[in-house]
């Protein structure tokens, strides 16, 4: 854990507005000091406000929570200073900065609530009937789900179908899959994209979609 | 193929999602704070990119309404009023 200084150190001051946030924390001395304990204090309260509303965070005990709060908030107080100068002003400073806080420690209760927990990558699942209000609903539902089970067979490459099962079908949090895989949330973002590109593709030709048009098809 | 789970009416409408026009996850994170004044500050509307990638990225998503909470103070809303005015912003089409 990173020491910081106590954001209640009288040698502290009003938190800054906008810009000078970034005058404060990119200079010497106690100042920037003074900054980066408010920064820090900032991530500690987004952390500690995502850790609260994730379901997944409850089954990890007190303890564990604490812990990814006070990590989370190390990170992202880091992250903030690294990434000082992207700062463009275009929302408020302390909206940039929580959204730090809020993706390390969203990160972090998701990687513990499934640490240890095997992942299985197959690749098609059988449709479940559904309930319905009426039985043409039913039907339709059970068509739907029958044309996508056949989309996922025949229209995508096995890596997407394995991908999207496990993102779409399980529920796996996509960056607890990147982390197993050894990739990052936007690669397998960009895999689920195309699959369902050709999903919807496959889906249109079959009736169950409105006919895509050439510019969506080529995109 | 290994396991056979049942594909429920929720995975169906996740596998179909239209994800037209693209927006990575990257390029979410660089535009969500933005996005999240303004939205509900009611200053300004989310471009169709980001709306359409938040509609269809489940982790995005949330924590986007988690950061609408957060801020909802500053904004002089309450957290339940910012989601709200954020959920309205994805409805839009």
């Amino acid at each position: 854990m990173i020491h910081y200084r106590d954001p209640g150190d009288p040698r502290t001051e009003d938190p800054p507005p906008g810009e000078e946030w970034v005058t404060q924390l990119s200079m010497t001395g106690p100042v920037r000091e003074n900054a980066v304990a408010r920064l820090h204090g900032l991530m500690l309260r987004a952390a500690r406000h995502q850790v609260s509303r994730m379901p997944d965070a409850a089954g990890l005990g007190a303890a564990l929570r604490e812990e990814i709060v006070h990590s989370a908030a190390d990170e992202a107080t880091l992250s903030v200073l690294t990434r000082l100068s992207t700062f463009e002003g275009r929302s408020r400073f302390t909206t940039w900065a929580y959204k730090f806080g809020i993706l390390h420690a969203g990160v972090e209760v998701r990687r513990a609530a499934w640490n240890g927990r095997e992942i299985e990558l197959h690749e098609a699942a059988e449709p479940r009937e559904a309930t319905a209000a009426s039985p043409e609903a039913y039907a339709e539902g059970r068509d739907l789900a029958e044309a996508v089970r056949d989309g996922l067979g025949q229209v995508l490459t096995p890596h997407q179908r394995r991908i999207a099962v496990a993102l779409l079908v399980d529920e796996v949090p996509i960056d607890v899959l990147a982390e197993r895989l050894g990739t990052n949330r936007s690669a397998l973002y960009k895999t689920l994209h195309d699959a369902r590109k050709r999903l919807r593709a496959h889906l249109s030709a079959q009736g169950f979609l409105p006919a895509q048009t050439t510019e969506e098809v080529n995109r | 193929m290994t396991k056979r789970e049942p594909l429920s009416p929720e995975a169906v409408e996740r596998l179909i999602a239209a994800t037209e026009p693209w927006l990575s996850c990257d390029d979410c994170f660089e535009q969500i704070d933005a996005a999240i004044d303004k939205v509900v500050d009611s200053t300004g509307s989310m471009s169709e990119e980001l709306r359409v990638h938040l509609s269809a990225c489940a982790v995005c998503c949330e924590e986007a309404r988690s950061l609408a909470a957060l801020v909802a103070e500053e904004h002089g809303l309450s957290p339940a009023e910012a989601v709200a005015r954020l959920d309205a912003a994805l409805r839009i089409r």
